[in-house]
């Protein structure tokens, strides 16, 4: 592939503003989608949230006027197309129905992420993450059975399995065993910085949509799963976070940041099946060109460097949405029992990890194993979708 | 062909002591028999409509007895709340009774079928919104167990076709006779 975003012109940032005509999308048929349709809007929609968090963070360590001002003139535009990509989920869906989504999304991006990610170190974390996203899967699709009567299959459909991942109740880490080591900015391949910003924002933008939909429950059990697997999400959030390289300067976070919209925009309209949506993501991308442009300026104006040493002469093959099945069995037969220690990994359940157990527990079941039993209760069994044979693990066999 | 079950009210382990998460819980089995009869052909889809008209029937039938009633009441704003979710049901029936006509495999069938799945479920989604959040709300546990067994005792009884004529005139839903 030979697109490189820093030899291409966008639309002029004065030519993007949307009315509301333009902003009013019909949004998908949640029940006729494509499933990853719906995946790539999810992710679209959490790195539109980082990018307008992003902004506000740099605005608010921004001291010169005249930069708070063209910050805010790209940072609106952000927030346009945010409202544009989000609006194209659809009303009728309920929040558990999203949720599924959200964790299909975790699975199949994790796991495609950690196949390609030259890095063992990160490819490790990755790894180690999307196993946990895995199994919250499975537990919100008992969840969602008992609420709605429905299957998660009808919105994952049949792409990605529903069986137990590393079991929820271990995930509950002492946070200081969340925090990794940071790559090297200067010499870790670009494609590493992408594929961390993008993990860590899908992530983030879990984590904000539980702990903001999940008081939104009456169920007893639905209100204290999303409270369990919320605190799960900060979890994660500080995992991939601490992959970043802290010595980045603001200027080329911000470069970053825009050369990732440019990447996924791109990637997402080269493989988008709805028409409709891929004229979205090929705008989104005709607006990102130019946002990259002046965030090239400031980091030049600011850090005296050209972004190019940083960046990757050409866009990287593109990140693709597709099933990761037997890649996720390997890892589920490999590393089930694994925990973190410290920046590492390590599978004994060390003193620290055993105390923050004992503590966040109880001496109860988790509201992650009432579910389960909970279904039993009232369908006489769980809810499961192998597609490709029983569980790897015979430990996680049903009625094992 | 035998006789395939069509889901009701209670069919699973359910203590079913809270009406509204009974009715949730058949707004899902409506959604998952409009997949069945889309992915379906010939015979099996004919019977799955069947299936679907009957517990649309049911479904629609218990709610304007027992549920809807208690919202006009109970409810702040409940006159208001109640018709709209009226008029979307009355706009549902029409388009059904109009299936009901149709050969399951005619070419037009299933374009109006999507689209009455359409209604119907954003029908489903306004009552979990705009009046089940409200009935919780608005009574006691004891009250939301009776409603339970209101509804289940009413689709017991309820007939199995639509009219879109009247509402909880359970009489004239009987008046539809089943396609051949």
């Amino acid at each position: 592939m030979t697109f490189n975003p820093l030899e291409q012109r966008g639309i002029p940032l004065d030519r993007q503003l949307r009315n509301w005509r333009e902003l009013n999308v019909e949004p998908i048929d949640p029940d006729h989608c494509d499933p990853y349709t719906r995946c790539r809007i999810i992710t679209m929609n959490g790195i539109e949230v980082e990018a307008i968090l992003f902004s506000h963070q740099l605005a608010r360590h921004t001291v010169d006027p005249e930069i708070k001002r063209q910050l805010a003139r790209t940072r609106y535009i952000e927030a346009q197309q945010q409202k544009v990509v989000n609006w194209l989920l659809p009303g009728v869906s309920s929040v558990l129905e999203t949720t599924i989504a959200y964790e299909q999304v975790a699975v199949d991006l994790t796991a495609w992420i950690a196949r390609m990610e030259p890095d063992p170190y990160l490819k490790q974390a990755y790894q180690f993450g999307v196993l946990e996203d895995f199994d919250h899967l499975y537990r919100y699709a008992n969840l969602y059975e008992m609420i709605e009567h429905r299957k998660a299959e009808s919105i994952v459909d049949g792409l990605t399995e529903v069986i137990p991942g590393r079991p929820t109740k271990y995930h509950h880490r002492n946070p200081v065993d969340n925090v990794r080591d940071p790559y090297d900015r200067t010499r870790t391949d670009p494609l590493s910085k992408l594929h961390a910003l993008t993990v860590l924002s899908a992530e983030q933008q879990t984590m904000n949509f539980y702990m903001n939909t999940g008081p939104t429950y009456m169920e007893p059990i639905a209100r204290q799963l999303y409270q369990e697997i919320g605190l799960i999400e900060e979890e994660h959030v500080t995992h991939y976070e601490s992959l970043v390289d802290p010595g980045e300067t603001w200027w080329e976070q911000l470069v970053n940041h825009e050369y990732n919209e440019c990447y996924l925009y791109y990637s997402f309209m080269e493989q988008e099946s709805d028409p409709r949506v891929k004229a979205i993501w090929e705008l989104h991308l005709n607006m990102e060109l130019e946002h990259l442009h002046i965030a090239c300026d400031l980091m030049r104006r600011h850090d005296g460097r050209d972004p190019a040493e940083i960046l990757a002469p050409q866009l990287p093959n593109v990140l693709t949405f597709e099933p990761n099945k037997a890649y996720l069995r390997e890892l589920l037969g490999t590393q089930m029992d694994l925990t973190t220690l410290g920046a590492g990994y390590v599978r004994d359940a060390h003193e620290r990890f055993e105390q923050m157990q004992e503590q966040i527990h109880g001496g109860e079941e988790p509201p992650s194993e009432q579910v389960i039993t909970q279904h039993d209760a009232m369908f006489g069994r769980e809810y499961r979708l192998e597609t490709e044979g029983e569980h790897p693990d015979p430990a996680m066999r049903e009625n094992s | 062909m035998t006789e395939m079950h069509t889901p009701q009210a209670g069919d699973d382990h359910a203590a079913d002591t809270d009406v509204v998460a009974l009715l949730m819980r058949q707004h899902g089995d409506i959604r998952n028999l409009f997949d069945e009869v889309e992915q379906s052909t010939g015979d099996a889809r004919k019977d799955a409509f069947r299936r679907l008209v009957r517990l649309l029937a049911v479904h629609e039938t218990a709610e304007e007895e027992v549920v809807h009633p208690f919202a006009r009441r109970n409810i702040p704003g409940g006159e208001q709340v109640v018709e709209d979710r009226l008029t979307e049901e009355r706009e549902a029936k029409e388009t059904l009774a109009a299936l009901d006509d149709m050969d399951t495999d005619d070419p037009k069938f299933l374009p109006r079928l999507i689209a009455l799945r359409a209604d119907v479920q954003e029908h489903a989604r306004a009552e979990e919104r705009y009046e089940f959040t409200h009935i919780r709300r608005s009574t006691d546990a004891a009250r939301l167990a009776s409603m339970a067994k209101g509804v289940k005792a009413a689709e017991a009884m309820a007939p199995t076709r639509p009219h879109p004529g009247v509402q909880s005139g359970a009489a004239t839903w009987r008046s539809v006779r089943w396609p051949r």
